[in-house]
């Protein structure tokens, strides 16, 4: 075997925030380098809105520009497949066609991608998707295993930290406002983190409905949709369900036009009542005073409501 | 014969396949059947006045046609799963309607796990607790057999119609049969009408070149399908004298090539995955268009329909690689038939241009 390992690229989007600490692990574990995209800018936003279909969501132009930032900068860019968890626990079918989608746009550069398929409807488990992933860049089949076993610890052990830490902000005094967003909205340096900083910047706390016990989460998701379909929704569905009555206020932030968001938002605007809630769709034009201006008047309504104005 | 519990039961309007559905409820499951009214403007007005914004243009279409068959006495909307936003569209669906005040039972396909056979079970006893089992196989048997017949008569129609001299009699016949289909009572009046289709659309004399121009459809499962979602673009490829081929259709997706067994193969060079519920499809025709030395492809796809816009750079490599031009069509509630018109004539023009350099 090539003692030589190749470098691994992980484009700074989509689910990257779902899965950097098992990715990176996982990685590591193999004494495989990896190199990230930089944070979201302007440029590789442009880029990637002029890689990308016009119709594409915001969500997947910046994805195609970190690709856009990685190429030639590693010898195999990571794209995976995640398709479903099982029944009603789909992911929207762009993470099912994002390794062909992203190879086709760059067919012509060159660059090599490497890819793993998680499909539990077809019975392809994650484990079984790192198995090939590790045999694929020609690690032993015993390593790859204990490298995932680890890489999946570490990353449970993250999640499960990161929720401890948001359970005692929920206790804290002052106004606090829960965000509804996939984690690479609400992350993203270009879409929902100038949100929380300037929510952060009114004196407001903001609280991530996904950072909740998944498991608990996909099982109070139903009082709120039973038949939502999609895992990521169905996670902030059951944060939602958990915690609306220990905030002040609720924004659904999405990236459009985010399929399953267009949906699953208009739902929880029909059927969660007695808080205010305000529907935020950040596109690539999104100036920062547009924005600010109804965070400002959404706050003002808040503490208005609560006589604190 | 019985009516189960009295049950009025409507499925939104798509393409003519409402005649299979028909049969099928009352024939198989014996309930009422309320045929939702044609789409109309007015449909779409309803749809999008009560759609969230970036939904898909079928929801908005469906949404309509619901609230038309609720006007029109249906007591029961039946609403299908399906793998892309479709599987989310019944809980959603049935939100609206009853925010707007509407009174109905709503099936909802999405509450089952449809991968046990059991499920089905379940939901033919929900509609009809006293159904027949025997009678119902029959019957549901005979719906599919209507399903590949108007799937077969579509295509012969909209691939000979342009060439008809006397601009009429294939439209007759096809009309006819959709007539026959949509009242058909029973097996013997399904074939009679399928047969009398067949006799009558080969009778016709054709005034067709010998190499005419060949156009491909491929696209989204409703709008590339439904006549009024795509403004009648199929007639209207015809009606330039242009053979139309489109390889999607519920047959070929569901009945023929249940699952797509082995369509993934052909096109392993441009895609590893399936992509979306009807990409392999999509591809695999796309390329086979390309192959076949068809003229042109035209991609259709209503507004926001994620699958397909995703599909859509694997269908430019074909374009490139193939040399096939492709015209791509996204509709939605706002799209006019001033604009489609003059965008198919410019691609005839140029294909047609193309035919007689190359």
């Amino acid at each position: 075997m090539d003692k030589h390992h190749p470098t691994i690229g992980l484009p700074r989007a989509m689910l990257y925030y779902r899965y950097r600490t098992l990715w990176q692990t996982f990685f590591r574990e193999l004494e495989i380098p990896v190199v990230t995209s930089p944070l979201t800018d302007r440029s590789i936003l442009e880029q990637g809105t002029a890689l990308a279909i016009d119709e594409a969501c915001l969500s997947l132009k910046i994805y195609l520009g970190h690709v856009a930032a990685l190429v030639r900068k590693c010898d195999y860019i990571l794209i995976p497949r995640i398709s479903s968890f099982g029944h009603h626990r789909n992911m929207c079918t762009r993470f099912e066609a994002l390794p062909d989608l992203t190879q086709t746009v760059f067919r012509d550069s060159g660059q090599k991608f490497l890819t793993y398929d998680v499909d539990e409807l077809s019975k392809h488990s994650e484990e079984a998707a790192f198995l090939d992933l590790g045999r694929s860049v020609g690690c032993p089949p015993k390593a790859v295993k204990r490298a995932y076993q680890r890489a999946k610890k570490a990353e449970l052990a993250q999640h499960k930290a990161e929720v401890q830490a948001q359970e005692a902000l929920f206790r804290q005094e002052g106004l606090k406002i829960l965000i509804a967003a996939h984690s690479y909205v609400a992350e993203d340096p270009c879409m929902g983190k100038p949100v929380t900083d300037y929510l952060r910047g009114a004196g407001v706390l903001p609280l991530r409905a996904d950072l909740v016990d998944r498991e608990g989460a996909l099982k109070r998701s139903r009082d709120l949709s039973p038949t939502c379909k999609w895992e990521i929704n169905r996670e902030i569905l059951g944060g939602i369900v958990q915690h609306r009555a220990d905030v002040d206020g609720m924004i659904l932030l999405s990236a459009f036009p985010c399929g399953p968001d267009a949906m699953v938002n208009e739902l929880i605007l029909r059927r969660v009542k007695g808080i205010p809630i305000l529907n935020l769709v950040l596109d690539s034009q999104s100036g920062a005073a547009g924005v600010e201006t109804r965070l400002e008047s959404f706050i003002d309504i808040i503490r208005f409501k609560e006589g604190l104005l | 014969m019985d009516v189960a519990a009295g049950r009025n039961i409507s499925f939104p309007r798509y393409a003519e396949y409402n005649c299979a559905f028909r049969y099928i409820v009352e024939q198989a499951l014996g309930a009422r059947f309320v045929m939702p009214p044609a789409l109309t403007k007015r449909t779409m007005d309803l749809g999008t006045k009560y759609s969230p914004d970036f939904v898909c243009t079928p929801f908005k279409t469906l949404l309509g046609s619901m609230i038309e068959s609720l006007e029109a006495g249906a007591d029961t909307l039946l609403m299908t799963h399906g793998l892309c936003r479709l599987g989310y569209y019944g809980e959603l669906l049935e939100q609206i309607l009853r925010d707007l005040g509407y009174h109905f039972d709503f099936i909802n396909l999405s509450e089952y796990d449809m991968s046990r056979k059991k499920e089905y079970i379940r939901i033919v006893r929900r509609i009809n607790p006293k159904v027949n089992p025997a009678r119902f196989l029959a019957e549901f048997m005979e719906g599919l057999k209507m399903v590949e017949y108007l799937d077969e008569i579509t295509a012969e129609y909209y691939q000979n119609c342009g060439f008809d001299p006397t601009g009429r009699a294939c439209r007759g016949a096809y009309q006819d049969f959709l007539t026959a289909m949509y009242t058909a009572r029973n097996r013997s009046e399904v074939e009679a009408g399928y047969h009398a289709a067949k006799r009558a659309l080969g009778s016709i004399p054709l005034d067709k070149p010998r190499r005419p121009l060949r156009v491909g459809i491929a696209g989204e499962f409703y709008t590339a399908m439904d006549a009024f979602s795509n403004l009648e673009l199929e007639q209207k490829l015809a009606d330039m004298r242009v053979e139309v081929h489109r390889w999607m259709n519920v047959t070929n997706q569901f009945l023929h090539h249940g699952g797509q067994k082995n369509m993934h193969v052909k096109i392993q060079d441009l895609c590893t995955y399936e992509m979306g519920p009807t990409a392999t499809a999509n591809i695999w025709w796309a390329r086979e268009c390309a192959e076949r030395g068809f003229d042109g492809l035209i991609h259709v796809k209503s507004a926001g329909c994620t699958p397909e816009i995703d599909v859509m750079p694997v269908l430019q490599s074909i374009s490139r690689d193939c040399k096939i031009p492709v015209l791509y069509l996204t509709y939605d509630a706002q799209t006019s038939d001033v604009g489609l018109m003059t965008r198919l004539e410019a691609f005839y023009d140029m294909i047609e241009m193309r035919k007689r350099v190359l």
